[in-house]
């Protein structure tokens, strides 16, 4: 009884059903992989899956934020792109890998920055500002290591040392069976959800993504609100880029290629709208872990590259078009009585 | 006797909440131009839209050249040769003219589309209005008058016999006038019937044969435009007596709250001075596109001004934002609740929060417990019938969602409440309650000024009206002396417009 009632409550939560319905999809897919190989529950690939899933939880976040408030963000891969080069080249150059980290969040804070300012300050659409950004930082991916990959960090002796407990603190260590980078994933998401749900600037998202108008007119600056999204994203990515120079000990030029477009698969599967306003983070967590949950049983089940990303290509659009098949059976009434509504007789003469 | 062409008969329309038409009628007659009047929210441009396709009726009789239509949709309408130009622009601005003529109907030939053959036709209808344009212009780069003639011509070209113009002068200067008013008489004696909405009763000598009157969703009367004095039109179309539909309660005038003085924001609020008194409301009146919403707008921060003082409390306030206007003491509830006033997606008590979240939290997180007492003493004191705080605010009636966007901010200290058509699309029973807080709130010495396109409201719990037209502020009245036709003078007073 006390069960269902929980449910029920979560249940008439603004975007609760979509969170239920993607977690019931989840338990679908871990069904389904766990019976075509019983290797994929062992507790090796668990581990190994929930490291796959942390930054897909990350990019998710990250992609969720912008979404959440009707813009997109496609610099997001970029981002991972160029905080791993920036990284692993100060790195190898013998900086320490923190401050060498730091310099890299810089970086990337400061291209959310600019993603938000452009966005919002001069009004150009997100799709094209943020294509401009996408390219420009994946030259800066290029050009930071003279166009060639880097070698590996842990080369330099002074920093050898600094550069492996680094590594270990971002990927490789575990705490109680449980790789660090999953918990990093959690804290983030925590925190992050904590924003979105229980502070001003959270509410402050939502109501531009739901009606930038109304709120401009409530006294929400639109600015600020939209450019805090984009740092939150950059900032994001900035922390999956210095986990993919600890996980590879390298910078690769093209890491991060597509990730923007994983974190708005992640999210929209878990119910954030692209039109922004809507969707919880939860939902995006979810999103993430069938996300990944999909590219490695399909590796598990011994599916060529090729038709794996076919199938994730299918399920990602299938599962948004159930939500939207059934959201449209109760709002058709809605969206007649808006019409109405809109013309009402007062807007006579208009 | 010319012969009827359009007969409606006891057309009634409801939208939620309220009675549009109640068994209107109309007759149009081959040859001629009808003048259709009445007040904003007569029903008129609801009765041209069913004729036209736009709404369905709920019942009453379409005939169109004597043949019963039981259902019109814009296609019926398009068959039928019903063709409407509205008062907005519905052209593709980036097609050439040609384009916008032929949209949705292209021609063809093999497949391809038959640029040659449709500039020729183009051509002709162009010639027919004696319009000297090149079918290949970009529509967009044209005047909106024009823009509007190229209307008129696609409404030619597919042969329309009865054309139905709302409003079509609103944007045009005087001389663009007379060349629409050519083009209306040639079209009359091509046989065209043309229904004719427009608020400057003052043109319609021009070009009327016979005038249509309605109130409040009914036929009033009609006949012959030269057997009617402009002072009988008028009174038909004002009508009614006010009743206690308008709760008016005097409160003691007090200091000056808002002194608005020489305001300039772009074309439609020019020069504009003015003030609210602590006790009182003041109405704003005036025909659409006189200024009204954009002067509230530039008061509140919402757009930019060139120029103008702002004082609230005799004190100077610089406004250039929102944030600025709120943290003055300045509100706005803004015209269209849904476009402009509500976060559809969000509840009810984050509505009602957004523009309050700094009192609500502390260090920038959110004090649930506030939120939700604050919220609830909202729905309160407004009497907002809904299951609950949590409710969607997408779900609400029409005045329930009005009393949403009001209470948020009745939740802070303001000195100034602007409402814009508070009362728009909402039923009686709430627009009185409506009444009633804006009393309230004047009794307790909030300044409360006021749009409405009703001119009934705006006599009725005005303490003081100003009236505006084409930008410019052209008279104040006091509760006292106003009349609806004092007012329907005043809001007319176009300058004359000499480009």
């Amino acid at each position: 009884m006390k069960n269902e009632s929980f449910l029920q409550k979560q249940l008439s939560k603004q975007g609760m059903r979509q969170v239920f319905t993607i977690l019931f999809g989840l338990i679908v897919l871990l069904v389904a992989f766990s019976i075509i190989n019983p290797l994929f529950l062992s507790s090796r690939n668990a581990a190994n899956l929930s490291r796959q899933i942390a930054p897909i939880i990350m990019i998710g976040i990250a992609q969720s934020f912008v979404l959440m408030t009707g813009n997109i963000d496609l610099s997001i891969g970029s981002i991972v792109g160029m905080s791993t080069m920036m990284s692993a080249t100060l790195m190898t150059k013998g900086m320490n890998p923190w401050t060498a980290s730091l310099i890299t969040m810089g970086a990337s804070l400061l291209v959310g920055l600019i993603n938000g300012y452009l966005v919002a300050g001069f009004r150009l659409p997100p799709f094209i500002a943020t294509l401009g950004t996408m390219t420009i930082c994946r030259g800066i991916a290029q050009i930071v290591n003279g166009n060639y990959n880097t070698g590996a960090i842990n080369t330099i002796p002074e920093t050898a040392e600094a550069v492996d407990t680094f590594r270990n603190i971002f990927y490789y260590g575990r705490i109680g069976g449980i790789y660090n980078t999953v918990y990093i994933a959690l804290v983030m998401f925590l925190i992050f959800n904590f924003v979105l749900l229980k502070t001003k600037t959270g509410r402050h998202i939502y109501a531009l993504g739901s009606n930038a108008e109304a709120a401009r007119l409530s006294g929400v600056s639109i600015i600020k609100t939209t450019t805090v999204a984009y740092v939150v994203s950059a900032f994001c990515s900035c922390i999956v880029g210095i986990i993919q120079c600890c996980s590879a000990g390298m910078g690769a030029m093209d890491a991060g290629n597509s990730y923007e477009m994983y974190g708005v698969a992640a999210s929209v599967m878990g119910g954030v709208s692209t039109l922004g306003g809507t969707g919880r983070l939860i939902g995006t967590l979810v999103g993430a872990c069938v996300w990944a949950t999909l590219q490695n049983g399909l590796q598990f089940a011994n599916a060529p590259v090729a038709l794996r990303n076919i199938i994730i290509g299918i399920i990602v659009i299938v599962a948004v078009l159930l939500d939207i098949i059934i959201r449209n059976k109760k709002p058709r009434l809605i969206s007649a009585e808006n019409q109405e509504e809109k013309s009402s007789p007062g807007d006579d003469n208009k | 006797m010319q012969k009827d062409i359009v007969v409606m008969k006891n057309i009634c329309k409801t939208f939620p909440g309220v009675k549009a038409l109640d068994n209107a009628t109309l007759q149009l007659r081959e040859g001629e131009v009808m003048a259709l009047l009445g007040e904003n929210g007569a029903g008129k441009s609801t009765l041209v839209k069913i004729l036209s396709g736009v709404y369905t009726k709920d019942s009453g009789t379409i005939e169109v050249f004597g043949k019963n239509i039981p259902v019109m949709n814009q296609k019926t309408a398009a068959e039928n040769g019903i063709a409407i130009i509205h008062q907005e622009l519905n052209m593709c601005p980036h097609l050439s003219i040609t384009g916008n003529i032929f949209l949705g109907r292209e021609l063809t030939k093999n497949g391809i589309i038959d640029d040659k053959t449709m500039q020729e036709k183009t051509r002709e209808v162009l010639n027919r209005l004696g319009l000297k344009l090149d079918p290949a212009t970009v529509t967009g780069t044209l005047p909106v008058a024009q823009q509007q003639l190229v209307e008129i011509c696609r409404a030619l070209s597919i042969n329309a016999k009865i054309l139905i113009m709302d409003e079509p002068t609103s944007a045009l200067t005087n001389k663009e006038i007379e060349q629409l008013f050519d083009i209306i008489r040639q079209l009359k004696s091509e046989g065209c019937g043309i229904i004719y909405i427009s608020h400057r009763l003052e043109e319609l000598k021009l070009i009327t044969d016979r005038v249509t009157i309605m109130r409040d969703g009914k036929f009033v009367t009609s006949g012959d435009y030269s057997s009617f004095t402009m002072d009988e039109i008028i009174s038909h179309m004002v009508g009614r007596e006010i009743k206690e539909k308008y709760p008016h309660e005097y409160a003691n005038i007090g200091n000056t709250v808002l002194e608005v003085k020489g305001l300039n924001a772009g074309r439609l609020v020019r020069d504009v001075s003015f003030n609210v008194k602590e006790g009182e409301i003041v109405g704003m009146a005036g025909l659409l596109g006189a200024g009204r919403t954009e002067t509230l707008r530039a008061i509140f921060g919402a757009d930019e001004k060139e120029s103008g003082e702002i004082l609230v409390d005799g004190k100077s306030c610089s406004i250039n934002d929102v944030k600025d206007a709120i943290e003055a003491g300045i509100v706005l509830v803004p015209d269209d609740r849904k476009k402009r006033g509500l976060c559809l997606n969000l509840s009810v008590r984050e509505n009602i929060a957004l523009p309050n979240l700094d009192e609500l939290s502390n260090a920038g997180v959110l004090d649930n417990k506030k939120e939700e007492a604050m919220a609830e003493k909202a729905v309160k004191a407004m009497n907002i019938r809904l299951p609950g705080i949590e409710a969607g605010s997408a779900n609400l009636s029409g005045g329930n969602q009005q009393k949403v966007v009001i209470s948020k901010w009745l939740m802070r200290d303001s000195r100034v409440i602007m409402l814009d058509e508070p009362t728009r699309g909402i039923d009686v029973s709430a627009k009185v309650e409506i009444y009633q807080i804006m009393n309230r709130l004047k009794a307790q010495g909030i300044g409360c000024l006021f749009v409405s396109s009703e001119l009934p409201e705006i006599l009725g719990i005005s303490d003081r009206i100003i009236v505006m037209c084409d930008g410019k502020i052209t008279g104040e009245l006091s509760r006292e002396e106003a009349t609806q036709e004092k007012i329907l003078t005043l809001a007319t007073m176009f300058e004359n417009k000499t480009n």
